[in-house]
């Protein structure tokens, strides 16, 4: 018999390594980020600017690849397929977004469809797969890639725990969402590149900091200022969306499932 | 053709397709990567203005040499300017409280922009230089698990796919005479209207594929032959291995003196 037509063979050691691949990733997280809200270095062009900038790239860089690592074996086919369809949809309808002037992001459509549909699992493995592509065309995103795959964990989270069920809790999970990653990814546009990419966020930014706030303050605040938002509206379009399935598709993934992600609007109902 | 190629047998089609490439574009894309990795990291390190400046250039003259000059200026620049106009707001504007333009704050925005731009410009620079069939290929053959070359080549295949499929839906949306309205009523029609049956008919397709890429033994448990060859040899290796120890080592080297000054 082929082998393919057998189940996967997991052993005890493999799933322990894949622990191991995720504990390491989310301290290094973590560590980097508690290190450099604490010592908030003030130098940004000297050596130690560029010691603190490359450091916070690979570290950042290297705990999204050791969390990819640790989930992308355990994903089933039909999460996997579903992927590439949302990686091309985070960068379809962000510019589609663009096109139409509104002053939203929405690059996270992708990622948080596949966290509500596939789970924690496949949404961070979706964010640093998506972050990886998209640095073919945009290289600057590449340090995010951590911050993406925590909007892809937070949404399947915030589904396993019935945030889908009712329409209205949708949006207050991606408010909560957004304050976290906008807290984690503020690290790496101050340190990493001095502050924001765009102009008009770097406004914002300027406006903070001609306050006197010190620059990770100024660019935390703009980001809890533009994420919680985006986020807020993303997660409840995306929940629409996920409505607007077919019940023989959204009942097609085993995490909608076994964690009732729909409730009563799902197919199987107590 | 280099001395030794990473797979099976070489066939006439494949011979010919690699004969039509460039020259980066028959280097092995781990190569590209890694050297560029290497340039990348060892300017920031260094922070010298001049150097950023000549990377920047020499990276113009590669494009140019495989006529890709004018894609490069007008991708890096869509990033970097508004890169430089949020630092220049940011560093030379702002700073301790005050609002006003001082020397100190122009200099550190712009040797931020420079760093930003060695990053931006480079890293394009290996997008347009690197073949993504050549790309796929080498992610397949190395010992990167199977789902990874599936995923980065189903993407990047999928978005110009989907993106016709966007016109397509615009277009019978038009035809069907909807007219949108203005603000944020209108922005949330589009949404329906345009994005609703994009999103509906691509994950009405991902259900339809998972059973048959399962039946066909997908991800596969064991090596499986390609017939897409990946030019390598003996000197590639050697500079990859070359380029990581430097990626590891020259921002070290670079970085430790003035570590102990500030210490």
């Amino acid at each position: 018999m082929s082998p393919n037509l057998l189940l996967a063979d997991e052993s005890t050691g493999s799933r322990l390594r894949r622990n191991l691949l995720a504990i390491a990733g989310t301290l290094l997280l973590v560590t980097t980020y508690t290190v450099l809200v604490i010592t908030q270095p003030t130098d940004l062009t000297g050596g130690l600017g560029q010691g603190v900038a490359l450091a916070t790239f690979a570290a950042y860089l290297l705990s999204a690849l050791l969390l990819l690592a640790a989930v992308l074996q355990d994903l089933p086919v039909s999460t996997l397929t579903l992927i590439p369809v949302a990686l091309a949809l985070n960068i379809l309808l962000g510019q589609f977004v663009g096109s139409v002037m509104v002053p939203l992001y929405l690059d996270s459509m992708g990622t948080v469809l596949v966290g509500f549909l596939a789970g924690r699992r496949a949404g961070a493995a979706t964010g640093v797969l998506g972050t990886l592509i998209w640095s073919l065309f945009a290289p600057t995103v590449l340090p995010f890639a951590a911050g993406a795959a925590l909007i892809g964990f937070l949404a399947g989270t915030a589904a396993r725990f019935g945030a889908v069920r009712r329409v209205y809790l949708a949006p207050i999970a991606g408010l909560v969402s957004g304050v976290l990653v906008g807290a984690i990814s503020a690290p790496v546009a101050a340190f990493v590149f001095g502050g924001t990419s765009g102009v008009g966020t770097g406004a914002v930014v300027t406006v903070f900091r001609s306050m006197g706030d010190s620059l990770l303050s100024a660019v935390t605040k703009q980001a809890l200022l533009s994420d919680p938002g985006d986020k807020a509206i993303v997660f409840l379009i995306a929940a629409l969306l996920v409505y607007a399935l077919p019940n023989r598709m959204s009942q097609s993934y085993e995490f909608v499932r076994r964690y009732r992600v729909l409730g009563r609007r799902g197919g199987e109902r107590d | 053709m280099s001395s030794c190629v990473a797979t099976g047998y070489l066939d006439g089609g494949a011979e010919n397709e690699i004969k039509g490439m460039n020259w980066f574009q028959r280097l092995h894309p781990f190569t590209v990567l890694a050297v560029a990795a290497a340039v990348v990291t060892t300017t920031t390190a260094a922070g010298l203005w001049w150097l950023s400046c000549t990377v920047n250039a020499g990276a113009l003259v590669v494009a140019w040499s495989v006529g890709k000059s004018k894609k490069l200026i007008g991708l890096s620049s869509a990033i970097v300017l508004p890169t430089f106009a949020s630092q220049l707001m940011i560093h030379g504007l702002a700073s301790n409280g005050s609002f006003g333009l001082t020397q100190a704050g122009l200099q550190t925005a712009a040797e931020l922009g420079l760093r930003t731009a060695v990053l931006v410009v480079v890293g394009l620079l290996c997008s347009l230089v690197i073949d993504r069939h050549q790309l796929v290929a080498a992610i397949d053959l190395s010992k990167a698990p199977a789902q990874l070359g599936y995923l980065v080549a189903a993407t990047l295949f999928l978005l110009p796919q989907l993106a016709e499929r966007q016109r397509v839906i615009n277009e019978a949306q038009m035809l069907r005479q909807v007219k949108f309205r203005r603000g944020l009523r209108g922005w949330f029609q589009k949404v329906r209207l345009q994005a609703v049956p994009l999103v509906l008919s691509s994950l009405e397709e991902t259900a339809n594929r998972a059973p048959h890429l399962a039946a066909r033994g997908f991800p596969a448990t064991q090596r499986m032959t390609r017939l897409r060859e990946v030019p390598d040899s003996n000197g590639q290796r050697w500079i990859r291995h070359v380029s990581v120890l430097c990626v590891l080592l020259l921002p070290a080297l670079l970085l430790v003196p003035s570590w102990m000054d500030f210490a």
